[in-house]
């Protein structure tokens, strides 16, 4: 069994307007010490389905309506708060988007590694104090002991984060969720913090989740790959088996977005957008979700008949009726 | 973008700070939140001057005739007892050993006038000391559980600030029915806690957004710990605030209180009490009305000038242009 299995999600957002389905069905399994990326763009509901699994959605307007989120053989959404606090942090731990605001402005950083590992474990001020500094050093910040007794504003968004992720790893969880853990930083700044978040899982043998809208930070990161829209996995495959032969046509319309570097055609014309926007998650479609931008709308009924998610290779998902194999060698530029 | 990691793995060692650079200058000095403020507050010429002229008036009030157990600097200098009745010197114009000159029962004003500021401060004090630890509290609670809670205890708040300020103080007081230096201090705190609880409520409902009290849940805080720790000190600087503009209406209302009779009574006095007596004689003898009524007012603007000043230092982005 695997260390994380979520089983039919759906979490809805009770608004003036209607229910919000911000996430719509979403299954999916995380090994240990392997990594799941889930990628789509915003509003898909990547985030909300993170802030599921940790119990951490406003109550109200959020609830979680049906399914079920296995961490070990226990369901997470029917424990109570109490029980949820003790794994958060200790089994569960989740670094945030944005490290300038994870952490708390009036507290030197030494006090927030150290309160987070007093919370869960039994140990004395000194003993924190020392295991918070071998965390700091874990994570790649020079001279621990010392940067100790520093407060945040101190510290460059680089290393924040890498704060923020040596909090999250204090009490040695088994997984981890990053929610994306490189949009607020630097490019190269980012290449450092996935390496780092690489070698700590490996090391540890954690599971991770990345979320992420970075199609690059998929590619680098993660072993499996979840692409959402709209609330719903569309396709869901091994990383290289996603990148090698999409599925979904949301899918490579992503890949057809994403500048080339290398290969015929670099620099050539413009990028392709995806045109329109996604629908609205009070009243989504009854059909495929993507279809009102999806190229191939006319192939058939799909527009109107509901999707479900479908083999089409060992361990390759998709929810579509037409996937890119099925079309045919026949596949029309992407023109839009 | 994703930068190739080899690329990355040259990058690294720029991070952990080369010796080079340490040796290269003075080290920088550290700074901090409240040192930040200290620095923006010295800017500030008019609060400045309105904190030491505060000061002067504190050390006046409780050194001039000594409080608990100081010796007052007048009261041994001349042997003077703020509050004994002398009928040979009523009325004295001022001279260098009552500065103030006397009142009608020959008691030296300089002395009670300080007497009076000790009781007028003082309440100030406990009051809005008072108004905050319940205003914290109930802003806390309302703001932090939000929802129904929320919205009651709000509408609470609503309905109590229909009632008018001073006679629900003089109503207070009429509950109470002795008064005393605490009883002022409770009908005080009665009527003007709700603006604290506003403040606060807002805060907190800011605060309680924020990414680092999310990052505090994610790592399994209990709700009274991102509450105490997270969230309360993040309100420091606005309660800072809170405090000297508290204080102003609070020594006006007591001052006011005092002045129509419901407060402090002699022979005890309060700047509104001496006010009150000052009134009695004001056509032959002005000096002894505008004295207080000169404390009160100079007081009640240093305390406004330095609410200003200090909100300006301590949440420079709320500064009017």
């Amino acid at each position: 069994m695997a260390l994380l299995e979520v089983d039919n999600l759906r979490t809805y957002f009770y608004t003036r307007e209607g229910a919000v389905q911000a996430v719509d069905g979403v299954s999916f399994a995380v090994e240990e010490g392997r990594t799941l990326g889930i990628v789509g763009e915003s509003g898909c509901g990547k985030s909300v389905t993170a802030l599921s699994i940790m119990g951490l959605i406003p109550r109200p307007p959020a609830k979680i309506v049906e399914g079920s989120v296995l961490f070990d053989g226990r369901d997470l959404t029917k424990l109570a708060e109490r029980e949820l606090e003790d794994i958060r942090g200790k089994e569960i731990a989740m670094i945030f988007q944005d490290p300038m605001t994870s952490l708390n402005p009036t507290f030197k950083i030494g006090t927030q590694i150290t309160e987070t590992l007093r919370r869960h474990f039994d140990i004395t001020k000194g003993a924190a104090r020392q295991r918070a500094i071998e965390l700091l050093e874990e994570v790649g910040i020079p001279n621990a002991p010392g940067r100790l007794d520093d407060y945040p504003h101190q510290f460059s968004g680089g290393m924040r984060q890498r704060v923020m992720i040596a909090i999250a790893l204090s009490c040695k969880p088994r997984l981890l969720i990053a929610d994306e853990p490189t949009t607020a930083l630097d490019v190269t700044i980012q290449a450092q913090i996935l390496d780092l978040l690489q070698r700590l899982r490996e090391e540890r043998r954690m599971a991770l989740i990345i979320i992420t809208h970075d199609m690059g930070v998929i590619a680098e990161a993660s072993d499996e790959v979840a692409v959402m829209y709209a609330g719903q996995i569309v396709e869901q495959a091994p990383v290289l088996e996603l990148f090698d032969q999409p599925e979904h046509p949301y899918t490579e319309a992503l890949m057809g977005a994403l500048p080339q570097l290398e290969g015929t055609g670099i620099r050539e014309g413009r990028l392709t957008a995806i045109p329109g926007r996604p629908p609205d998650l009070v009243d989504p479609p009854e059909g495929c979700r993507f279809a009102a931008r999806c190229p191939y709308v006319g192939l058939d009924s799909c527009a109107t008949q509901p999707q479900a998610l479908r083999e089409v290779r060992q361990g390759h998902l998709v929810r579509s009726s037409h996937p890119t194999t099925e079309r045919g060698r026949s596949r029309e530029p992407v023109t839009m | 973008m994703v930068v190739n990691p080899r690329e990355a793995a040259t990058l690294e060692p720029q991070t952990s700070a080369p010796p080079l650079l340490e040796t290269a200058g003075a080290p920088i000095r550290q700074t901090s939140l409240w040192r930040d403020a200290y620095r923006r507050y010295l800017r500030n010429k008019g609060a400045v001057a309105a904190a030491v002229l505060f000061g002067i008036i504190v050390l006046y009030c409780f050194l001039i005739p000594g409080f608990w157990f100081i010796p007052g600097i007048w009261t041994t200098l001349f042997d003077i007892d703020p509050n004994q009745v002398n009928f040979l010197e009523t009325y004295l114009p001022p001279s260098l050993e009552h500065p103030f000159g006397t009142d009608q029962f020959g008691r030296d004003l300089f002395t009670r006038v300080a007497k009076g500021g000790q009781v007028s401060i003082g309440i100030g004090f406990a009051a809005t000391i008072a108004i905050l630890v319940i205003g914290v509290t109930y802003g806390s609670i309302s703001g932090f559980i939000g929802g129904k809670l929320d919205n009651a205890m709000m509408r609470f708040l609503d309905a109590l600030y229909g009632l008018p300020y001073l006679p629900f103080a003089i109503l207070a007081l009429a509950v109470i029915g002795t008064v005393s230096f605490w009883t002022m201090v409770v009908a005080l705190t009665i009527a003007s806690w709700f603006t604290a609880a506003r403040i606060v409520r807002g805060q907190v409902i800011t605060l309680k957004e924020n990414d680092y009290v999310r990052a505090a849940h994610a790592v399994g805080a209990r709700w009274h710990r991102v509450l105490t720790r997270h969230i309360l000190p993040n309100t420091l600087g606005v309660l800072v605030i809170a405090v000297f503009l508290e204080l102003p209406a609070v020594v006006l209302g007591e001052a006011f209180l005092s002045f129509i009779g419901l407060g402090i009574n002699p022979p005890d006095a309060s700047w509104g009490s001496l006010a009150s007596e000052g009134r009695q004689s004001y056509q032959t003898h002005p000096l002894e009305l505008w004295i207080p009524c000169i404390f009160i007012a100079t007081l009640v603007l240093c305390a406004n000038f330095i609410a200003d000043g200090l909100r300006d230092a301590l949440d420079p982005r709320t500064r009017e242009t």
